[in-house]
């Protein structure tokens, strides 16, 4: 049974009311944390992030098999989601023009005493320590908001060996920050 | 498939490669704990996003070493 909205079973009139009532507790359950997670990657645009977070919940509701999931799950689910929904807008709303490439890693993590700074030059350091293959498929990838395809034609090499170096970069770049203990 | 994991947390999938992979996830338990465990990295890889938004003005730099 769905641990989040398995409760509500049967007790509607209407399937209007039913997901209306449904949404509402997504809201209750996620709308919060999710609210916080993503005003940081719209740079805190309030209303921005209040957009991504009820498109994502109403992404959610769609898929209410997947709310079956236990709440962990769930909720790395919704990352997913939310961040797709950020990067697409970043995308449309982009007023920077194409051909002014975003510095390099070590440009990144300039201290500045702050926290961040900090934990940006932690990953900056687990990015450099990587292969070069595999910091190139994230450079090119995420860090410019960048599909596999698009990347793949940039690199000049199949889309299927984007995928794969990123799987194996990620993997790599995870433990090294595990290990140097940044939280995640 | 399972190689998909990566991709589809950072979001650089296709529309229809990312709906495919949610497909997959939805039975493959051993990418659901991939995901699990890969989560937080983004949010860690926009520390670096964040911060080059205030170094942009400055010239770029050559990482090769």
């Amino acid at each position: 049974m769905c641990p989040v909205l398995g409760h509500l079973d049967g007790r509607f009139e209407s399937a209007d009311a039913e997901a209306e009532h449904r949404i509402a507790v997504l809201y209750q359950e996620f709308g919060g944390p999710l609210l916080r997670h993503v005003r940081k990657s719209t740079g805190n645009d309030l209303q921005w992030a209040e957009d991504v977070v009820q498109e994502t919940l109403v992404r959610a509701w769609r898929n209410s098999a997947r709310l079956q999931w236990e709440p962990s799950l769930i909720w790395a689910w919704l990352l997913t989601v939310a961040r797709r929904i950020v990067i697409d807008g970043r995308r449309r709303k982009s007023v920077r023009p194409q051909e002014v490439e975003p510095p390099e890693v070590d440009m990144m993590a300039v201290p500045d005493g702050s926290d961040r700074a900090l934990s940006a030059m932690v990953v900056a350091d687990a990015l450099r320590s990587l292969s070069a293959e595999h910091r190139e498929v994230i450079e090119q990838t995420y860090l410019r908001d960048r599909t596999i395809s698009e990347a793949a034609e940039i690199l000049g090499i199949p889309p299927g060996t984007v995928k794969s170096r990123l799987y194996y970069g990620i993997r790599a770049l995870r433990e090294l920050l595990r290990d140097k203990g940044v939280a995640g | 498939m399972h190689d998909g994991v990566a991709a589809y947390v950072l979001g650089v999938l296709d529309e229809e490669e990312h709906e495919a992979f949610e497909r997959h996830l939805d039975t493959c338990e051993r990418c659901q704990a991939e995901l699990l465990e890969l989560a937080e990295l983004p949010d860690q890889l926009d520390e670096l996003k964040n911060a080059s938004s205030t170094s942009d003005d400055d010239p770029p730099m050559s990482m090769s070493r």
